[in-house]
């Protein structure tokens, strides 16, 4: 697994505990030695409070001051910043330095690799809470309880540090030769001692909660783990390990733009089409794995409430898969055309092993394949032997189900962009005999992108769902995947924050999008039913039937009109040529609205559809 | 609902008859690719009929309806496809057992991957080459998929 920033701030702290704890007289050597390592780590701890943003403008109505935290952490910076400068901070050997100098210079060196680690979350030249983000960490980490916490860290190791220092400049072995040495060491003492008061007394008035400082030591450094293909064989615990280790790849793989290269194999119909098979076939399993969890956990004579719980979050799960499986029957339709050369993207793999591991989790059989040769499911005493194993494997189906709602909304936005850019396509065999088209594809009817979209608002809405209710099982029965809750809350904690004071830094960021409606007013009554949160798809479908009826109505309107101006003055002409895409040249001299029989786009599937999108299939068959 | 707007009830064993018997009667590489096209929206139409029936094997008829789907794709992406429109109709639920289902598909995977493979040699056009090459390893999975 990748470093979390707590494999750097537990050692920096151990180090500054040892190093303090030495109470006898120090060498001159190496009295002048920990006073250049102490410089250097009251030049870490500086350019962490020089990272934190100043304490924002209250602007022009003064809605936001500063907060108590905000102005203790100004306070601090300035008094740490003078500090490092009046000490001599300079690497020194170590190899045969004294313990003290060894531990103060080892201290340093942890607190700048865990700041390192901390800015590996947002890109070059980027400060955390100003930069642009570079992971799915960084609001949490700009959060204020997250900064809460590194803040009362910092606090804590100033604190232990100032009866150290002072006691240096009490026992220096020729005090007048070294007056210089102690001023400096006084002015030092004075910047640990204001960081200290005025972090502790924000801290009074506004503790940190212990979530915060649970979600900072887990912050984890932002690149993916790399890919451990499934092996053979591999017991429930391997099992586990994989799928939270790819659970995190997508995770990151949810970062990437969600606007990539046209023909890039990350944005084709079959790129998508493969991550809702696996969606589908992840969330499946994990249904059927929290089943056999609930039953072991009645065996195992595991709380009531925790087997509830369990029971919920099976429950919840049965929701998700009939919605992904869904999507996938949209794209057996749907295509992005023919792409000559595109390779499987990394993601992808990833998307194979986590529905590989996963269904081995569910099923008997080690080698388990999404074949027809398959086993049987999982016996209960062989998933979970112990109470123990119970919380490993919840974990390792809520990791699976938080990549699975991240990457989805990724995707949904991505699909979304190329249904706006009409490049979503229908093989032109699958349309009515009378429609004579000489081209492979067509472009695909608004209906039907908008009932893709819709579909996928509803599983990521399921998705969704059932990761807050893993949140809170993780958390009761305290598996280790709980910071994933944590991390949930905080986040979104800071984007409400964020979005309150109009300081979102965050635009890159991918959230679920609505289906597209018609431009302009016509799209007002699907829009209307988002901010509702409706995502019932045959409710949503109904208003983007009334939507596109209104757009008809306002083109055909606009269209008169325009014809009655034309003979005043000329309709502007398109300043920009279009791209020449294959299929979009390939259609262009096509008529717009293909129509079967009965004027609908026609296809040869009626089971592609979930049950409630085939309630409406007056307008989407 | 076909093409056309029929809605029928279709025997699923007597429908990959037929188009095993198109495909096995395919004499150029237009027909042999349009019967393809056919054979593959057959399969993903029996692999999504399968694919609720029972929990151990939603994966592999979710997997099948994929491949058929990559076969289709790959079958389109082929110059020397005619122009027209598929013969395959919409399947209404069928009375079929799942043994009957996985066994057609199984069979039908077998005579596409032969089929295509062989129309790889009869064509010099790469495009044409590739596209049988990629829908015959499409058809050659629904094989695996659906064997036991």
């Amino acid at each position: 697994m990748n470093p979390t920033f707590g494999d750097f701030l537990t050692p920096a702290g151990e180090h500054i505990t040892a190093a303090v704890a030495f109470r006898g007289e120090l060498p001159a050597g190496a009295r002048e030695d920990a006073i250049a390592e102490l410089g250097r780590v009251v030049s870490a701890l500086a350019r962490y409070l020089g990272d934190l943003p100043p304490p924002h403008d209250p602007g022009p109505g003064g809605t936001f001051p500063p907060t108590f935290r905000e102005r203790a952490a100004a306070d601090a910076r300035v008094a740490l910043r003078r500090a490092a400068r009046t000490l001599r901070h300079r690497a020194t050997s170590t190899q045969d330095a004294h313990p003290v100098v060894r531990h103060l210079s080892a201290a340093a060196d942890y607190l700048s690799a865990g700041r390192d680690l901390l800015h590996t979350h947002f890109t070059t030249g980027g400060q955390p809470g100003t930069g642009p983000e570079n992971s799915y960490w960084a609001p949490a980490i700009t959060s204020a309880p997250v900064t809460s916490a590194l803040l009362s860290e910092l606090a804590h190791h100033a604190r232990v540090l100032v009866p150290w220092a002072a006691q240096l400049t009490m026992t220096a072995p020729g005090l007048c030769a070294l007056a210089a040495d102690r001023l400096i060491l006084h002015q030092a003492i004075s910047g640990l001692w204001i960081t200290a008061a005025a972090i502790q007394a924000a801290e009074h008035d506004n503790p940190t909660p212990p979530r915060a400082r649970h979600l900072l030591a887990a912050i984890p450094a932002a690149a993916p783990p790399p890919r451990q293909p499934p092996g053979t064989g591999e017991p429930v615990t391997g099992l586990c390990h994989g799928i939270t280790i790819t659970a995190d790849r997508l995770r990151h793989a949810a970062r990437a733009p969600t606007q990539p290269g046209r023909w890039s194999p990350a944005a084709t119909s079959a790129s998508w089409r493969r991550a809702a098979l696996a969606c589908a076939i992840t969330s499946h399993a994990s249904e059927i794995v929290l089943h056999t969890l609930t039953d072991r956990a009645r065996h195992l004579g595991i709380e009531p409430a925790i087997t509830e719980r369990l029971r919920g979050a099976a429950a919840a799960m049965s929701q998700t898969w009939p919605w992904w499986r869904a999507v996938a029957c949209e794209w057996d339709i749907l295509s992005t055309g023919t792409h000559h050369g595109t390779s499987s993207t990394p993601a992808a793999a990833d998307f194979e092993d986590l529905a590989l591991r996963t269904g081995r989790l569910a099923h008997a059989s080690p080698d388990w394949t999404p074949g027809y040769a398959g086993s049987s499911i999982r016996g209960r005493a062989v998933l979970a032997p112990a109470r123990g194993d119970v919380s490993t494997v919840v974990a390792a189906i809520h990791h699976a189900a938080d990549a699975i709602t991240r990457i989805a909304i990724q995707h949904q936005q991505a699909v979304s962009t190329a249904a706006g850019e009409r490049r979503l396509y229908l093989p032109t065999r699958l349309m009515p005999a009378t429609c004579d088209i000489p081209y492979p594809y067509t472009l695909a009817p608004r209906k039907r992108t908008s009932k893709l979209l819709a579909t996928y608002a509803a599983a990521i809405g399921a998705s969704a769902r059932a990761t807050e209710v893993l949140d809170e099982l993780a958390a009761a029965i305290g598996a280790p995947s709980t910071i994933l809750g944590v991390h949930r809350s905080i986040a979104s904690q800071q984007a409400s924050t964020r979005r309150r004071e109009g300081t979102d830094i965050a635009q890159t960021q991918p959230r679920p999008v609505p289906p597209p409606a018609a431009p302009g007013q016509a799209a007002q009554i699907e829009h209307l039913l988002h901010s509702l949160q409706i995502t019932e798809p045959a409710l949503l479908l109904r208003a983007a039937a009334l939507d596109q009826a209104t757009h008809e109505l306002l083109a055909e309107a606009t269209a008169k009109s325009r014809k009655q101006g034309s003979a005043a003055a000329p309709l502007p002409q398109r300043s920009q040529k279009a791209p020449n895409w294959p299929a979009r040249a390939a259609g262009k001299d096509l008529p717009r609205h293909i129509s079967g029989r009965d004027g609908q786009v026609t296809h040869t599937d009626q089971k592609a559809a979930p049950t409630a999108v085939t309630a409406s299939k007056n307008s989407i068959r | 609902m076909s093409p056309s707007g029929c809605i029928r009830t279709v025997n699923h064993l007597q429908d990959t008859e037929e188009i095993s018997a198109r495909l096995r009667d395919a004499a150029s590489l237009p027909d042999l690719l349009a019967a393809s096209f056919d054979a593959f929206e057959i399969a993903r139409m029996l692999a999504r009929a399968g694919d609720l029936r029972l929990p151990e094997l939603f994966a592999a008829f979710m997997t099948t309806a994929d491949a058929a789907v990559d076969g289709r794709e790959a079958v389109t992406a082929a110059p020397a496809l005619p122009a027209g429109s598929t013969t395959a109709c919409a399947l209404t639920p069928s009375a079929a057992g799942t043994e009957e289902i996985t066994a057609a598909l199984a069979a039908l995977g077998t005579l596409l991957s032969d089929r295509l493979a062989y129309a790889v040699t009869l064509t010099a056009e790469p495009a044409d080459r590739d596209a049988c090459a990629a829908a015959a390893d499409a058809a050659s999975r629904i094989h695996h998929l659906m064997t036991p």
